[in-house]
């Protein structure tokens, strides 16, 4: 054997993921087959991972986004070096170096390289996490060490935990170079000065934080495969007018109209994307809920999950640069000061008005690129439910596609009061187009 | 039935507006005496300490001073008897007790069988016990003796009132996350209990669910409608589909959640302590709520005369100048983790003040590490100023529970906070300008001695303020024994009590700088320190 013990595709019923994450925790470590232990490892870190998106508080949907391409990459790299048939994405993601190898001479267990790498990115990204998601960590990691070094002989786990390590070490280090690793405040900058004139965003919240806009920084963070944040830049919204007849006017007053006659499926759908950060796993943990869900159902092989989980996880995170570019670009009202400025000053609207500028939707952007990302993978036409907050009571919803789901995800943004349709359909637009610079990367070795 | 009288709300509302909107208040003096107190108690412990480190502030010696008792976390608790002389330097005397318990949160004093000595209910991580007062500040424990099931959880939190006709109270139990999740404790909040009496001993109790980690409890009657309903702080951090929630506690019949039809709007908040208080003498308490960087102040949105108002509830945090979301000295960037709240009128102005207490939960990165304790003095116009720096209380100690109470009986209020990893530490207010001030006890015969669940109403000015008697909320701790009204320039003031079963005294002129006992059925009776 030359790079790894264990190339055995166990492809069993017994490896669905979502069977293994259920009982990650629960079940001893057992001797397993190599891409079991490794399905178990990655699939128990990335339920971990939605968790503490949710829980801690710098983790905003652009942070969030941004853990998760750096998570997907170091599995898909701790993976590929193993694997003749897929390509490294160092070359191709903008700033990445080539990634330590292993010495061809020697064998590797992927299971262990894979713990040591993500947890070692765990470690780093989720630093900021309170004493409980620090107890998970440690928790979880112990439990996982067991798991993937079981019944591996010593001298080849030292070696892969050597080797995921100085992986993880090389991907962080690329990492703390792109303008998103240090995030204080929560994202609210200690000082930002409004700008003046009615068409630009003012705070819409009481929360003393909040009277200054998240993050108006970070569409100048390196992007990872499109070349910029300006790449897929949108062309200006509609005109700010207080005008009765003028497409700004009518577009807020879309708005409030279908507030006005929400029917009881609208506002579920406003509910169920609502993804708040600190309530929910966040928009693009949404997204990432989905791609593992479906990756189970698919049984998909452990090639094809590391594949997927760096893609998505670099879309989103592009996504939301590009999007963040263009909200500061623009810096435009929320419907919420609109509305109650021009039509009605006792407006509410049904979802908690975000704190940072309207145009584009951060929503609909990304999930934009995610629905182009997951076509890619999985098809045009891949029906699935929906069943991210099974456990926050919301239930689940049926789509026929994931673009079903993304053109969801973007109405249910006008349902909930917070954007115009021009940052929605405009907003899926660059998601698109962002998405197709991920999709062009090349992860499969050409025959 | 409605006891609200919104005539008199609406001539308070004129004459405080009437009041010098923009007067600065006058900033108390506060001298720390940690280091001569005798007080040496730290809340100790790591993660199943990360909550709690409450206080409790009553007499148990009947010499009418306060004393103290203090959770120690993973340490023994610790009982201090007061010791001070009145207008004197405050000290403290450690006294073995009984109370000197390990896995204590927090504790609330309550008179569970009114023999009129104070029992108090340790809430512990592990089995909850109440310990029943023996006199002299010596207590055993009763959990068999009076029934009561103190489970295995992680308690966080207790609010207590009596129900109707009942010889016991009735005692709700918060209960956190299930301690033994390591992995993933998300979503594994356990049931909060609520002991209701079945004669003179507790019934089993009865699962609060849903549950959703309650760091807060009080039992207070927010619509004045004669029966406290169960308001409950929920740490979002845990629960998956929680909120805050509001319970109807209604004598013979199942608890039931105030929802959305009832005008419960769903707010979702790292809920950590709850202070009431009738800030603007309508009638009805406005709540402040505390959390990490989004405290709130609830004040019903439509408080509508003569009729039931809905629960629903506007936030005047920011309005009123009381979001206290990030450290107010220096250049820290990072906000703040509040924890016990409690409204009293420190510099004696007949405005309700608010003290929070501050601490990073343990070393999050993202929180303020030197998170100072607030004090912010209500102005004339309702809004809050920041005099915590200034009142020389604003410690950067990592604070969980406090008690404001007049340790001293010199008619100012003191401060006790309890601190994690740290000594608890203690404030003797000493401001030299203060103005005048009234301190009231009342006493019912029989049961519910201390009077739960009634409110105590002073005339000042036009306006009548109002204080809810409750046992409950701040965080993990409170106090029970003098009410404390501040009088400003006013040498007496009308006062009556609304005794819980609704009966209403006649209203006596009490004398300021006085303290009173009002027993049921009596004309108040000045008492003075032997």
């Amino acid at each position: 054997m030359a790079r790894i013990i264990v190339r055995i595709a166990f492809r069993a019923a017994a490896c669905r993921m979502l069977l293994v994450i259920a009982t990650a925790t629960a079940a001893p470590a057992l001797a397993q087959p190599a891409e079991t232990r490794s399905e178990e490892v990655l699939g128990t870190w990335y339920r971990l991972t939605l968790e503490l998106v949710r829980h801690t508080p710098t983790y905003s949907p652009p942070v969030a986004s941004r853990a998760f391409a750096y998570l997907g990459v170091t599995a898909y790299e701790t993976v590929a070096s193993g694997r003749d048939e897929l390509m490294t994405l160092a070359g191709q993601l903008n700033g990445l170096t080539p990634l330590p190898a292993r010495d061809p001479g020697l064998d590797y267990d992927d299971a262990t390289a894979l713990q040591a790498s993500i947890s070692l990115l765990m470690e780093n990204l989720f630093a900021n996490t309170g004493p409980t998601g620090q107890r998970a960590i440690d928790a979880i990691a112990r439990k996982l060490d067991a798991v993937a070094r079981a019944e591996v002989d010593s001298d080849i786990a030292d070696r892969s935990i050597a080797y995921g390590r100085t992986l993880g070490e090389h991907v962080l280090a690329w990492a703390a170079q792109d303008g998103g690793s240090v995030v204080e405040n929560m994202g609210f900058p200690f000082r930002y000065e409004l700008k003046p004139g009615p068409q630009h965003w003012v705070p819409t919240s009481t929360i003393g934080q909040q009277q200054v806009p998240l993050l108006p920084e970070w569409g100048g963070n390196r992007t990872f495969a499109m070349p910029d944040g300006a790449t897929c830049s949108l062309p200006p919204p509609p005109a700010y007018s207080e005008e009765p007849d003028s497409p700004f006017f009518v577009e807020a007053r879309e708005v409030y109209d279908v507030s006005l006659t929400l029917t009881e499926d609208q506002e579920a759908i406003a509910r169920f994307w609502s993804d708040d950060p600190m309530l929910t796993p966040t928009p693009p943990g949404h997204w990432l809920a989905i791609a593992l869900q479906v990756l189970g159902e698919k049984e998909a092989a452990l090639e094809m999950r590391v594949d997927a989980l760096a893609r998505l996880g670099i879309g989103l995170a592009d996504a939301f640069i590009g999007c963040w570019h263009d909200k500061y670009k623009y810096d435009l009202v929320r419907p919420l000061t609109y509305i109650r400025r021009v039509i009605d000053p006792a407006w509410e609207a049904i979802l908690i008005t975000p704190p940072f500028p309207e145009y584009p939707s951060g929503h609909s952007t990304q999930s934009g690129a995610a629905a182009e990302v997951l076509t890619y993978l999985f098809g045009a036409n891949y029906a699935f439910e929906d069943r991210t907050h099974d456990d926050d009571g919301l239930p689940a919803r049926r789509f026929d596609s994931f673009w079903h789901a993304a053109d969801e995800a973007g109405i249910s943004r006008l349902y909930g009061g917070i954007h115009y349709r021009a940052a929605i359909e405009l907003g899926l637009d660059q998601g698109k187009c962002i998405a197709a610079y991920t999709n062009a990367l090349v992860t499969r070795v050409r025959p | 039935m409605n006891r609200f009288l919104p005539a008199i709300a609406l001539v308070a509302i004129a004459a405080i507006a009437n009041r010098a909107a923009n007067a600065e208040p006058a900033v108390p003096s506060f001298v720390e005496e940690t280091a001569s107190d005798g007080m040496a108690t730290v809340y100790s412990g790591e993660w199943e300490y990360m909550v709690g480190g409450g206080a409790a502030a009553f007499d148990c010696s009947g010499d009418g001073f306060p004393d103290l008792f203090l959770a120690g976390g993973a340490s023994p608790a610790g009982f201090y008897r007061n010791i001070s002389r009145q207008g004197g330097e405050l000290r403290f005397e450690k006294q073995a007790s009984g109370l000197e318990l390990e896995t204590v949160t927090g504790a609330y004093p309550l008179d569970v069988d009114s023999d009129g000595i104070m029992d108090i209910v340790l809430l512990r991580v592990g089995e909850n016990v109440i310990m029943r007062g023996l006199g002299n500040c010596r207590f055993e424990r009763a959990n068999e003796m009076w029934g009561f099931d103190g489970g295995d959880a992680w308690s966080t939190a207790l609010a207590a009132t009596w129900e109707d006709g009942a010889d016991f109270p009735t005692i709700a139990i918060g209960n956190y996350i299930d301690r033994h999740e390591e992995g993933f404790p998300w979503g594994s909040c356990t049931a909060n209990w609520l002991h209701r009496a079945n004669g003179a001993r507790f019934a089993a109790p009865v699962s609060l669910k849903p549950s959703h980690c309650a760091l807060s409890m009080l039992f207070t009657d927010w619509n004045r409608s004669g029966t406290p309903s169960l308001r409950v702080s929920n740490d979002r951090e845990y629960y998956k589909g929680g909120q805050e929630q509001l319970w109807r506690i209604e004598t013979g019949t199942e608890p039931r959640l105030y929802s959305a039809d009832d005008g419960w709007e769903t707010l979702r908040i790292w809920g950590m302590g709850i202070a009431g208080y009738d800030l603007n003498f309508d009638g009805y308490p406005e709540y402040f709520l505390t959390s990490m960087a989004d405290n709130k102040l609830q004040a019903l949105a439509d408080p509508a005369p003569e009729t039931s108002p809905r629960p629903a509830y506007t936030d005047a945090a920011f309005a009123k100048g009381v979001t206290a979301h990030r450290p107010y000295v220096g250049e820290n960037v990072k906000p703040s983790t509040a924890w016990h709240a409690q409204f009293e009128d420190v510099n004696n102005d007949g405005l309700a003040d608010l003290f929070v207490a501050k601490g990073n939960v343990a070393a999050m990165p993202d929180f303020a590490m030197e998170d100072p304790n607030n004090l912010l003095l209500q102005k004339a116009d309702g809004s809050f100023v920041e005099a915590g720096d200034r009142a020389g209380i604003g410690s950067t100690a990592i604070s969980r529970g406090a008690a404001i109470a007049d340790f001293n009986l010199d008619g100012l209020l003191d401060l006790v906070v309890v601190n994690r990893w740290e000594e608890a530490q203690l404030w003797r207010n000493t401001s030299a300008d203060n103005a005048n001030w009234l301190q009231v006890r009342p006493i019912q015969p029989h049961g519910n001695r201390d009077a739960i669940g009634g409110w105590i109403e002073v005339k000042h000015g036009d306006a009548v303020m109002r204080r809810e008697i409750t046992v409950g909320g701040g965080h993990a701790g409170g106090h029970l024994g003098w009410w404390h009204f501040g009088l400003g320039g006013q040498t007496e003031a009308q006062t009556r009590i609304v005794w819980p079963d609704g009966e209403t005294s006649a209203w006596e002129k009490l004398r300021a700088r006085h303290f009173y006992t009002i027993q049921r059925g009596r004309t108040a009776t000045v008492w003075q320190p032997r």
